[in-house]
């Protein structure tokens, strides 16, 4: 026998022994595995059936939810927690957490806010300072996964020590004023709005960065290899995986789509300063929680984190139109992600959590 | 055994570290600032630091357990709000009423942990956004300053006796406090049991979800009591008022020695660890650090701490 032949024909007599062996147990084993797929294909469209649910009751009180300027409204208070989420997401897949968000974009937000045309000094590299920033960003990601992986803190700590630093860095550039920004073309990344739909630039930028994101999760080996670390670390590393380099390049990414996520920030409010950061985390974890994507690692992805991202934004945006004072929906938002988290961890799985 | 006898040269050594930390940094800022050295200017730092102490405490209290709580500074704006509101009307009883609703949160989070099994960490985030927004809307988003009658309720924060500021007899008497409770009850011995070793702990018929519980409802009282007494310090209540106290609380207790896996670490060490900030802190303001660009170098110092501190024997898979 050709050894190339082989493994097909153990596979085939392997199905053969298994469906053997599923007609003879009959009923007994097939009826609970379909079951426990079906439930778990219905908790994956659960928050698919929140979204929708939320979208009917908000549009039954207020009418106004549908018109297309609320529309626009929506998505333009998506753009910029949709791609942190994008990041935030490749790492909660790990089973990671990054806190270091409020801290890259702060960073990335004033950074750019002076390479621009500004109000501060005479810097006026126009779009040329993009490169810039998103390099910044992913210096800092890449940190963060360094002193993660290499010194073996874990990431939670290194995060939140970068998150602080990340802001005192940009306090001390700008010295606790604000930069007002004056390059029309980079304000127009997130103001201006295509001549067809009429949606700002900003949201098919977001849009494009979740289509960047769906192709490294689905179509690339780091995309594949973080859901393996997810999953469980020390099977992946045992078959191959370089699990640190994967996790340094994650965070890496993460950091990229932190800084893309600053430069909309920057670009949406005309400035840069040390408080465009302040509540980002919170709402982005809550997005990525909400979605369906497990702390624990390994469940979930971006897809799930676009569904998270409307359902924290279309909700705020509800409580809005019903007149609930912005000050509620932080505590709204914390109290959504003890749901969700309670409603999504296997707890089977774990008897120790920290 | 040469190398075993060196790891346990290493520990020593690191065990005194903090310490000898200490020590050469109030040194070094005393030889800078001649006047750092006088006894009223040490007591002053000692007033300085009581609220970032008793905030560690707290924090300490789950450290051990090997857990984190990120909800203390909104723990304690929110207990300065509680007490800005209500001191006129119910007089010291605002303080009471502060420092339970702090147990109050802090049983509904550690409830939250241990039951629902939710990672610490995002437990009290969520915990602290919920107790962040009650802050907003009960202050109505705005900061509240106290007047003459109503602080005269708060002279035992704000008063001194024979020179000593009163803020430092409280810190005292938290120290004692939390020591006993750290060294002398069952609750000490099994956190740092559950620290060491969470399975053993079980095993051994600890009961170790009550302990956690009670180590939340700890950390989050003495964030709460934190907040009265900064409250009585700024003579305001505000839902930002200690927002940037979580950062150098939680730095306090790992350059104090304790390790963030837990099982390792005392109450001395957190004093330790907060003096250590505090004379940081001056030296900084002392080489004209901008105030805001401080969080750089605790930051660092964070992430360095830990690093030293951690017991990776503990962690195979460090996430």
């Amino acid at each position: 026998m050709p050894p190339s032949v082989m493994p097909t024909s153990i596979a085939r007599t392997g199905t053969r022994v298994m469906t053997l062996h599923a007609n003879a147990a009959k009923s007994a084993v097939a009826v609970p595995k379909k079951t426990a797929t079906r439930r778990w294909r219905l908790a994956s469209w659960a928050p698919v059936i929140v979204l929708v649910l939320l979208c009917a009751v908000i549009a039954a009180i207020n009418p106004n939810f549908l018109s297309f300027g609320n529309f626009v409204r929506i998505a333009q208070a998506a753009m910029i927690p949709l791609v942190l989420g994008l990041g935030a997401t490749f790492i909660i897949l790990m089973g990671s957490i990054d806190l270091s968000l409020e801290g890259v974009l702060t960073l990335s937000a004033v950074i750019l806010s002076m390479l621009v045309l500004n109000g501060a000094n005479a810097n006026d590299l126009g779009l040329l300072a993009i490169p810039i920033v998103l390099l910044v960003g992913a210096g800092v990601g890449f940190v963060n996964g360094t002193i993660h992986v290499r010194l073996k803190v874990p990431s939670f700590m290194v995060t939140l020590g970068t998150w602080f630093i990340g802001v005192g860095v940009a306090n001390a550039l700008i010295g606790g004023t604000a930069i007002r920004i004056n390059d029309k073309l980079v304000r127009a990344l997130a103001i201006a709005r295509d001549p067809v739909i009429g949606f700002p630039w900003g949201v098919w930028l977001a849009l494009l960065c979740f289509l960047i994101a769906l192709v490294i999760q689905n179509y690339t080996r780091l995309g594949r290899y973080i859901y393996a670390l997810g999953g469980g670390e020390d099977l992946a590393a045992l078959s191959g995986i370089p699990a640190a380099r994967v996790r340094i390049m994650a965070f890496t990414l993460a950091g990229v789509f932190y800084a893309v996520g600053g430069i909309l920030a920057a670009a949406q409010l005309g400035l840069g300063n040390s408080q465009i950061g302040l509540g980002r985390l919170f709402t982005t974890i809550t997005a990525v929680v909400v979605g369906g994507t497990a702390l624990s690692g390994g469940q979930g992805g971006v897809h799930q984190t676009l569904i998270g991202v409307l359902i924290v934004v279309v909700l705020s945006n509800g409580m809005v139109l019903m007149g609930i004072p912005p000050s509620v929906q932080i505590g709204v938002q914390g109290l959504m992600i003890i749901v969700a988290v309670a409603l999504s961890m296997d707890r089977k799985m774990m008897r120790i959590v920290k | 055994m040469a190398a075993l006898s060196e790891s346990i040269g290493i520990d020593r050594i690191r065990q005194y570290l903090p310490v000898a930390t200490l020590v050469v940094l109030v040194i070094a800022v005393g030889v800078a600032q001649p006047a750092f050295l006088e006894p009223s200017t040490l007591l002053q730092l000692a007033a300085d630091t009581a609220v970032l102490f008793i905030l560690a405490t707290g924090v300490t209290f789950v450290i051990m357990l090997g857990g984190i709580d990120l909800s203390l500074q909104s723990m304690a704006s929110l207990s300065s709000v509680v007490v800005a509101l209500t001191i006129a009307r119910l007089g010291y009883g605002s303080f009471v009423l502060a420092v339970a609703i702090g147990a109050v949160a802090g049983l509904l989070a550690g409830l939250a942990h241990v039951r629902f099994r939710i990672p610490s960490f995002i437990a009290t985030l969520a915990m602290g956004g919920v107790l962040f927004s009650a802050a907003l809307v009960i202050s109505h988003e705005q900061s509240i300053t106290l007047g003459e009658a109503e602080r005269a309720y708060q002279v035992w924060i704000t008063g001194s006796v024979a020179g000593v500021p009163n803020v430092v007899l409280v810190g005292l008497v938290v120290l004692i406090v939390a020591h006993l409770l750290q060294s002398r009850t069952p609750f000490g011995r099994y956190s740092a049991a559950i620290g060491a070793g969470e399975p053993a702990a079980y095993a051994s018929g600890v009961k170790v979800d009550r302990q956690k519980v009670i180590a939340y409802v700890l950390s989050a009282s003495f964030a709460a009591l934190a907040g009265v007494i900064l409250a009585g310090r700024l003579s305001s209540g505000s839902p930002t008022l200690a927002a940037e106290l979580l950062l150098p609380s939680i730095a306090a207790v790992v350059v104090g020695g304790t390790a963030i896996t837990g099982g390792v670490g005392s109450i001395w060490r957190t004093l330790v660890g907060a003096l250590i900030i505090s004379v940081v802190r001056i030296g900084m303001t002392f080489l004209g650090v901008n105030i805001f660009a401080q969080n750089i170098v605790f930051g660092a110092v964070l992430i360095i701490a830990v690093a030293i501190t951690i017991d990776r024997s503990k962690i195979p898979i460090v996430k």
